[in-house]
């Protein structure tokens, strides 16, 4: 008896292995491996040519020391103050009218889904038509108001400007999680709360929106990574200016990487946006993260 | 039985030996990828094969990536990089130097034969790095001015603008606020954007002097022609003669009456804007200070890329001759000119009739004209960090109008200094 079970154990376990086998290949292949070489290469100086020169903690000294590191980190900041408020007060609006809609609800959620498909390089080309001293939001606002807005042209609109752009692709999407979060709030909550007398305002904050706590995690949890990850759109409508103040993290990785050769103080760079994106997901969760009961 | 052994060794030999020399040789070349240059390898290559069968080409683009360096750099990190390769910039050619990366060209036979051969004796010089040459120069495209030629005749103006002083007298009648200016003074704030302005009107004014002294890797542009340069950029701004937005194509849509552009916009302006091209379109060299001499060529600044051989290369000598066969036959270059219409890095495109079909297009016939004074970027490994530098402290400070030129251009030098001492 005790035989049959220890080899009925054998054969779970050799079928857990095959079964997982392939995803550990591929884990070790594409994440284990690139992420040894990336910590190998935050330690070490090298021009992708020469032979590599360990030398340990010296890239993360010299990125304190630079002036760019607060730059991209007081540019990352900026974008998330006008980012996260902008988005997920923008997609929670656009989920609830979805949620109103008794007809083509899902291809409304789609056609706003359309933009965060869309590429980022066509995208911003267009948005720098549109809003260039010339473009129609210009004229526009000129014919109209009689005024002239600089929004990629002036230090203090252009990161502005952009948190626009991206807050149009992402909308959508956000909208969607919203959606599946207002889904599954019961509707006999809504019921009791007016019998109790309560306004359609209260009922926004006092069932609305506290049952959407999981969804709000979520959305925070992906614009916070998406924060430190913008690359496109200031790479390609202001190229980090106007004076550094569209300048991302990934932009002066890529740029210290294959521009000034220096991988290796662009992979401690990345290895500490990377530490900040967890260090500020985690605090994000402890704060707002709420557990949340239907019943 | 011993002749017959001996005879049967003397046939195995020759077989060995037939078979070693008509070995063939295959060398990986990478091109820029353009499309009107990848036409150009497209109709060569062919030729090549008839006359070297032994020496097979195998040729593709740079592999798609953010930027050829990337594509390149990636490349030698896992030892896949060719054996030729093209589109090298002189700041990316200085970092391969450094790294013993690629082959000193003059270590070759015949390399002075094919600087004489393609009259390229002056235009390579910019290239020179501790006394050798690495790159063969492929193309010169100097940076000119265009100008609205419609424009400048509806206000009075009979020639375009040559001095500071005539673009300021230009302004005063043509600039109409948030419509149209007079003269695109800064390109843009990337870092390749100063080969456009600061650096091209540094050469202008300059006569071709160096903004960074090559042997001792000084710079030197807060100099009276820096100063002059920056004083012209921070007055078109602090008038309003120009603009850090200019909206989309402000050339061909009137909303600048002149704007340096390189010989590629040719091609882009045939297609889309033939009209202006030929009828309302006039290109002079970069504008120059009041007191440059009327007598005196005016320089300006040369985007120029070249081919270089790779120190890797098992064939290195193979692929020298190919570049010698591309580079010594002018109807090659004649070729060139046909489907880039960029002018081939040679100084007889004026004198050599074989160009004279190409020289009946004013505008190509100009950018032509300036091939001989057209001056490359200063060779140098830190080309990025330089210009990021120049944009930070120089630029930008001058189009918000935050310092006085000659501030700006301290701290400019002062931090480019900084980064070259590193």
């Amino acid at each position: 008896m005790k035989n049959s079970v220890r080899s009925l154990g054998k054969v779970e376990n050799i079928k857990g292995w095959l079964l997982s086998g392939p995803y550990w290949i591929f884990a070790a292949i594409f994440f284990a491996y690139p992420f040894v070489w990336l910590v190998m290469l935050a330690l070490s100086k090298w021009n992708f040519i020469s032979p590599r020169k360990t030398v340990w903690l010296d890239n993360l000294v010299k990125i304190f020391q630079d002036p760019m590191f607060w730059t991209i980190t007081w540019n990352t900041t900026r974008f998330m103050l006008y980012f996260i408020p902008m988005v997920l007060s923008l997609s929670i609006i656009l989920a609830m009218a979805f949620s109103k809609a008794k007809h083509f609800q899902a291809f409304f959620a789609m056609s706003f889904l359309l933009a965060n498909v869309s590429s980022g390089v066509a995208y911003s080309i267009i948005f720098t038509q549109l809003f260039s001293v010339n473009g129609p939001a210009n004229n526009f606002l000129y014919n109209h108001f009689g005024v002239f807005i600089p929004w990629f042209s002036s230090p203090s609109w252009a990161m502005f400007s952009i948190a626009i752009m991206v807050t149009w692709k992402f909308m959508g999407y956000y909208a969607l999680i919203f959606l599946a979060g207002l889904q599954a709030i019961p509707k006999e909550l809504y019921e009791a709360a007016e019998i109790d007398g309560a306004t359609k305002w209260t009922q926004f904050w006092k069932i609305t929106l506290p049952l959407l706590n999981s969804s709000i995690v979520m959305v925070m949890v992906l614009a916070i990574t998406l924060a430190f990850g913008i690359f496109t759109e200031p790479y390609m409508i202001t190229g980090g200016g106007p004076l550094n103040s569209t300048q991302t993290f990934l932009m002066v990785i890529y740029t210290d990487a294959f521009l000034k050769y220096q991988p290796g103080y662009a992979a401690m760079l990345s290895i500490i946006a990377a530490g900040m994106s967890f260090g500020l997901i985690i605090l994000t969760r402890k704060l707002i993260e709420r557990k949340v009961e239907f019943s | 039985m011993k002749k017959k052994v001996g005879l049967i060794f003397l046939a195995v030999i020759m077989v060995v030996a037939l078979v070693g020399f008509s070995e063939t040789i295959t060398l990986k070349l990478w091109t820029a990828p353009n499309p009107n240059q990848n036409l150009f390898w497209k109709t060569l290559l062919p030729q090549w094969a008839k006359t070297h069968p032994n020496i097979k080409i195998k040729w593709s683009q740079i592999p798609a990536a953010g930027s050829s360096e990337e594509a390149i750099l990636t490349a030698i990190a896992s030892n896949r990089q060719p054996d030729i390769c093209t589109n090298i910039f002189s700041g990316f050619a200085a970092e391969l130097i450094n790294s013993k990366a690629i082959v000193p060209l003059d270590s070759f036979p015949g390399f002075k034969d094919l600087l004489k051969k393609r009259d390229m004796v002056n235009v390579i010089k910019g290239w020179e790095s501790g006394g050798h040459y690495y790159v063969l120069p492929i193309y010169v495209n100097p940076m000119l001015v265009w100008w609205r030629s419609d424009i400048l005749a509806k206000y009075g103006f009979k020639e375009p603008p040559r001095t500071y002083s005539q673009i300021y007298a230009l302004a005063k009648k043509v600039v109409i606020p948030h419509k149209r200016y007079a003269y695109q003074a800064v390109t843009g704030v990337n870092w390749w954007d100063r080969w456009f302005d600061f650096i091209t009107d540094y050469y202008a004014a300059s006569a071709g002097k160096p903004y960074i002294y090559p042997e001792k890797q000084v710079a030197v542009f807060n100099n009276k022609y820096g100063k002059e340069v920056a004083n012209f950029i921070y007055t078109m701004f602090k008038n309003h003669y120009t603009a850090v937005d200019l909206g989309n194509l402000p050339f061909y849509t009137g909303g600048v009456v002149g704007k340096v552009n390189g010989p590629w916009s040719i091609p882009y302006a045939q297609k889309q804007f033939p009209n202006i091209l030929k009828n309302d379109t006039v290109v002079t060299p970069p504008p120059v200070p009041d007191n440059y001499p009327k007598d005196k060529p005016i320089y300006t600044f040369a985007d120029t890329k070249g081919m270089i051989i790779f120190e890797t290369s098992k064939h290195k000598d193979a692929a020298w001759e190919f570049m010698k066969w591309v580079y010594s036959n002018p109807e090659h270059d004649v070729l060139w000119i046909k489907l880039t219409q960029m002018p081939p890095a040679r100084e007889d495109l004026l004198a050599n009739k074989l160009f004279d079909p190409y020289l009946k297009d004013p505008i190509f016939a100009a950018y032509a004209k300036y091939v001989p004074y057209a001056i490359p970027t200063a060779l140098s490994a830190k080309t990025v960090s330089i210009q990021q530098a120049m944009t930070n402290k120089l630029i930008e400070p001058l189009m918000y109008l935050k310092t006085t030129p000659e501030k700006a251009l301290d701290d400019a030098v002062a931090a480019v200094n900084n980064i070259l001492f590193q």
